[in-house]
């Protein structure tokens, strides 16, 4: 646990800013709306944190691979304090200096051509665009303060910014939305010429507005049919325009693939500032209190930031890093894994394994346990059994 | 023995009984405050959340009485459901008198009414008592006119008290002392004890109570129980303090335990006699019954690891359950399990309760059936009451039912609501008369298989809780009994199996259906659900195939979250038997068993 691993492998840096405009109503996510008051008093904290993290032998000695600032609405700071941010996290951590994958989430309608510059010029290298859906209706079903136009903005204001790498956020299975909707958008989002394509299926979460109306009977909801067609339909036309899939909900331009996020997926090491936010570090997830104002509190306090720790057996950890390496379409490196481990995937589980193979819900391909066609979108089910 | 008074608190759920009896021991300074504990009669858990006594409890209290004399009052506790009214009637018998209480708030409850009515064939004294006379809302006056005017009881013989407060206590022993009847008996005559109740005690075996008729029985002599002329040798005789205290003898009169070396409850027979082997009593005392179960159904333990477990609770729970029987019994779907038998539904729940909370097993329970009787072309009888064991409906020559007589005490004005309930009940020769004014008794000969599901609780809803309902078996009656299969994906899954009247098989097998498909979650594939008698389908319905599981996001901090569920996913599916390639969840088979409510 302490001095240099014998492979330390990628290291991301997550930051997360937990302000909203508006709090939409299908979303779990941590974050407040309308308390841009504790903006300052949260930079000061964030400031504090990083600084311990730092410290940290077995973090402090890393080269940081990554960097992610998100959500929340990271662009409802303003660009100054983003790139504030930034310069802290590159002076404290050790960052190549050739550059790492830097990625800002902005929202429509929060950013101008301006701030997309001076974010650009800080150092963010990819943005990612929480657009949603390019259809005003729906938009405002579904609580978002942007409209489309607002979106086709912001995305020709980032490549004039100079943002190369760009991605795109879609959502479907919207209360309202049909084949058609969704084929309008998927086009016209296309027609924008992202590098990246996130096309998520809307998750009612426990305890969100929207699992609340669903469960009265308030949504209107496609129903499963209509959902899978528009699964298919996502990646038809993702993939016709040269987005390939790399992972359950996400499409990248070859080379474009997001890899702040593969390390989650690989079960990576990494970093998280911010209330709420995780860090992943020798085998110990931490997790800080969610809590912006505990947050601060604690911080200038001197006191521990974190509401959780989560120290998996190796075994545990084993299956945990299968399970979240199905999420990617090429699955996951079964040598890769026993060298990481030391354990062989088909002996640690048996005929459970060899029944999934035999059903056609997973496949060995060039070394790799993957999802089958078939088995995508029955992921939980086969995660189910290998958890 | 003319300073003994043997006597039982007869209350309907709530009305006060067991505070009464805390209150009563406490006035005879049978416990320090320290011991006190609230409701020392009511020990087990499931008895103290459902307000019911499974078994029988006694205190012998010492009472000096403003006479000077110091009595000795024998409280007998009796259970109070009708699944257990035989019990309750030889508790009753001895007995010679019992206290019927009664909330000043809430009046004459008909709950009671059966047990009172045992009470009234055991021929014991009546004390009417109006408890919690404390309450803002109690209206004693109003109670003792119906007490009067519905029960027909002496209006002078009415005691006023609160069990809470300890008001009028002392007024109601005294009453307890001077109007209800000492015991009868002689010493000298032959020893005749009745068996109302036993309890295991994992040190001294079977702990027999006994009320002693006649005679008198002391350590060192051999008995025996007259229904199955088994002969013990005693061990200890004594009374029921506190805690047991062992006595030189029990004479004429006296409520008090026997041990003597009988290994489990199951070897007596409440109701039995016991006498000496030397000079027995010439014949049994009247009223003795062999305990009949009259409900089967198997139970399965959820997780096959659980088998032996499950075959040491029962074990357990049978020590201290001698209406409780139990064997071996297999299902294709379910694996090991055993065949079970109970007095009655009730008594079913509480054995499956005590085995998940006491035990910490989790059962799968198939359709409770009775027991048919099978006449078979070769002149054979079979008894069956396991669908598993149907026999070949070639073979078969005709199927006769148990039936029941049921009595029904109920106010006038609910007869119409009881009479069209035991119709859709298949009931027969019903009669009715009017043992009070405003108050009928109203008997139907129903099929058991009626009244095992829900009949009681139907009752207490059309009756608004004011129908008493006692019930006893009277014969076999020809039946168009068909047995009802399940089938999933095309295999018969045996535990849901039930036995029925034909009359009744498309509606049972819809609601099968419907809840199977309610409850199993959707699969990979399709999922044909049916219902049938012999080859016909009454009864089909689909589970249409899952085409979709799949998490949109998951990121850093998503990951423990997300891994949870599915943890919880793997969980939930390791509770599942499988039939075929169906994994069906406990709640699936549950649910089948109360399809009828
Ligand atoms: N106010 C008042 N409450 C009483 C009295 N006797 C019993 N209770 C309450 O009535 C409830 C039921 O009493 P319990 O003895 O358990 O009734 P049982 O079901 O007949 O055994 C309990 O909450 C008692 O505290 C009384 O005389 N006065
Ligand atoms: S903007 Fe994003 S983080 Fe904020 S409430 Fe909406 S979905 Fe959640
Ligand atoms: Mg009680």
């Amino acid at each position: 646990m302490n001095g240099p691993r014998s492979r330390p492998g990628p290291l991301g840096l997550y930051l997360h800013l937990p302000f909203c405009r508006a709090k939409c109503p299908y979303c779990d996510f941590y974050s407040l709306a309308g308390r841009t008051d504790l903006v300052s008093a949260y930079l000061d904290a964030l400031a504090r944190q990083a600084h311990h993290m730092a410290e940290l032998p077995w973090t402090g000695s890393r080269q940081v691979s990554t960097i992610f600032f998100g959500g929340g609405t990271p662009s409802i700071l303003a660009p100054a304090e983003l790139a504030g941010l930034l310069a802290l996290c590159r002076r404290l951590f050790p960052v190549p200096a050739a550059g790492v994958e830097t990625t800002v989430e902005v929202n429509p309608a929060t950013v101008e051509r301006r701030a997309l510059d001076l974010l650009r010029r800080a150092g963010f290298n990819r943005v990612s665009i929480g657009v949603q859906s390019l259809d005003d209706r729906l938009l405002g079903r579904i609580g978002r303060v942007h409209t489309a136009a607002d979106a086709v903005r912001t995305v020709r204001s980032a490549r004039q910014a100079g943002f190369a790498n760009l991605g795109l956020d879609l959502m479907y299975g919207l209360p309202g939305q049909d084949l058609a909707t969704w084929r309008r958008t998927l086009e016209q989002a296309l027609a924008l010429v992202p590098d990246h394509l996130s096309l998520y299926e809307l998750t009612l979460e426990e305890g969100t507005p929207f699992a609340r109306r669903a469960a009265a009977g308030e949504l209107l909801l496609p129903d499963e049919e209509e959902v899978l067609a528009m699964m298919a339909l996502g990646r038809e036309l993702a993939e016709g325009a040269g987005l390939h899939r790399y992972e359950i909900s996400n499409y990248a331009r070859p080379g474009h693939e997001c890899r702040h996020n593969i390390n989650y997926w690989q079960n990576g090491s990494y970093i998280g500032l911010g209330a709420g936010a995780v860090s992943c570090l020798s085998g110990r997830r931490l997790t800080a209190v969610a809590d912006v104002e505990a947050f601060c509190r604690r911080l200038a306090a001197g006191e521990p930031v974190w509401s959780d720790e989560e120290r998996l057996t190796p075994a545990a950890r084993f299956r945990e890093t299968v399970v979240m390496g199905l999420r990617m379409i090429r699955g996951v490196d079964l040598a890769g894994l026993e060298a990481r481990f030391g354990m062989d995937a088909r002996s640690h589980y048996g005929p459970t394994l060899e029944r999934l193979l035999d059903q056609g819900l997973l496949a060995v391909r060039d070394g790799r346990l993957c999802l089958t066609g078939q088995g995508l979108p029955l992921a939980n089910r086969v995660m189910a059994e290998l958890v | 023995m003319k300073n003994i008074r043997n006597f039982s608190i007869i209350a309907h759920i709530d009305h006060g009984k067991s505070t009464l009896a805390d209150r009563m021991i406490q006035r005879c300074d049978m416990v320090t405050d320290r011991e006190f504990k609230d409701q020392l009669l009511d020990s087990m858990d499931i008895e103290r959340e459902r307000g019911i006594t499974i078994k029988s409890q006694t205190i012998c209290l010492p009472y000096t009485a403003r006479d000077g004399v110091t009595y000795t009052l024998n409280l007998v506790d009796t259970p109070g459901h009708v699944d257990f009214s035989y019990e309750v009637s030889r508790a009753l018998s001895s007995c010679e008198g019992a206290l019927l209480l009664i909330d000043a708030a809430q009046g004459v409850e008909a709950q009671t009414l059966a047990n009172l009515y045992l009470a009234m064939e055991n021929d014991l004294e009546i004390i009417p008592v109006i408890n919690k006379i404390d309450l803002p809302a109690a209206e004693p006056e109003k109670v003792a006119r119906s007490i009067e005017e519905d029960l027909g009881l002496d209006r002078e013989s009415i005691r006023l008290c609160s069990a809470k407060t300890g008001e009028g206590v002392d007024e109601l022993l005294e009453a307890i002392v001077t109007l209800l009847p000492p015991p009868e008996g002689d010493p000298e005559q032959p020893l005749e004890a009745l068996i109302f109740d036993a309890n295991y005690d994992p040190y001294r075996g079977t702990v027999i109570s006994v009320r002693i008729v006649n005679g008198r029985v002391r350590a060192g002599d051999q008995i025996l129980f007259m229904s199955n002329n088994a002969a013990y040798r005693v061990e200890e005789v004594g009374l029921f303090r506190l805690n047991r205290e062992p006595q030189k003898e029990l004479t004429a009169g006296q409520v008090g335990y026997i041990i003597a070396g009988v290994k489990t409850v199951s070897d007596t027979r409440p109701g039995d006699t016991i006498t000496h082997q030397q000079r027995p009593c010439p014949a049994p005392l009247p009223g003795f019954r062999e305990v009949q179960q009259v409900v089967f159904s198997s139970i399965y333990p959820i997780s096959t690891d659980d088998y032996e477990d499950l075959a040491s609770a029962l074990e357990k729970l049978k020590l201290n359950d001698a209406a409780l029987t139990f064997q071996k019994d297999s299902s294709a779907a379910l694996g090991f399990g055993f065949r079970c038998g109970f007095l009655g539904l009730l008594h079913l729940e509480v054995v499956q309760e005590r085995l998940e909370r006491e035990f910490g097993i989790s059962l799968i329970l198939t359709v409770p059936t009775v027991k048919y009787r099978f006449y078979l072309r070769d002149n054979t009888m079979q008894e069956i009451d396991n669908p598993a064991y149907f026999p070949d409906p070639a073979t078969i020559e005709r199927i006769e039912e148990p039936f029941i007589k049921a009595t029904i005490h109920i106010p006038e004005r609910y007869m119409g609501a009881v009479m069209s309930l035991c119709m859709e009940r298949r009931g027969e020769n019903t009669n009715y008369h009017y043992p009070m004014p405003g108050r009928i008794e109203f008997t139907c000969e129903l099929p058991l298989a009626e009244v095992i599901y829900d009949f009681y609780d139907r009752l207490k809803s059309v009756t608004q809780g004011y129908g008493s309902f006692d019930y006893e078996l009277i014969d076999y009656r020809p039946s168009d009994l068909v047995k009802l299969d399940i089938l999933v994906n095309g295999e018969q899954v045996d535990a849901l199996s039930q036995l029925i009247h034909r009359m009744h098989a498309r509606e049972r097998g819809l609601k099968a259906c419907e809840s199977l498909k309610r409850e199993i979650p959707r699969q990979m594939f399709k999922i044909a659900i049916q219902a049938a008698v012999g080859g016909n389908i009454v009864a089909r319905t689909n589970i249409s195939a899952l085409r979709k599981d799949v998490t949109a996001k998951c990121y850093g901090g998503d990951i423990s979250r997300k891994r949870k569920l599915l943890e919880k996913q793997k969980a939930g599916k390791k509770r599942m038997k499988t039939v075929g390639n169906v994994e069906i969840p406990q709640r699936a088979f549950l649910s089948v068993l109360k399809s009828d409510q």
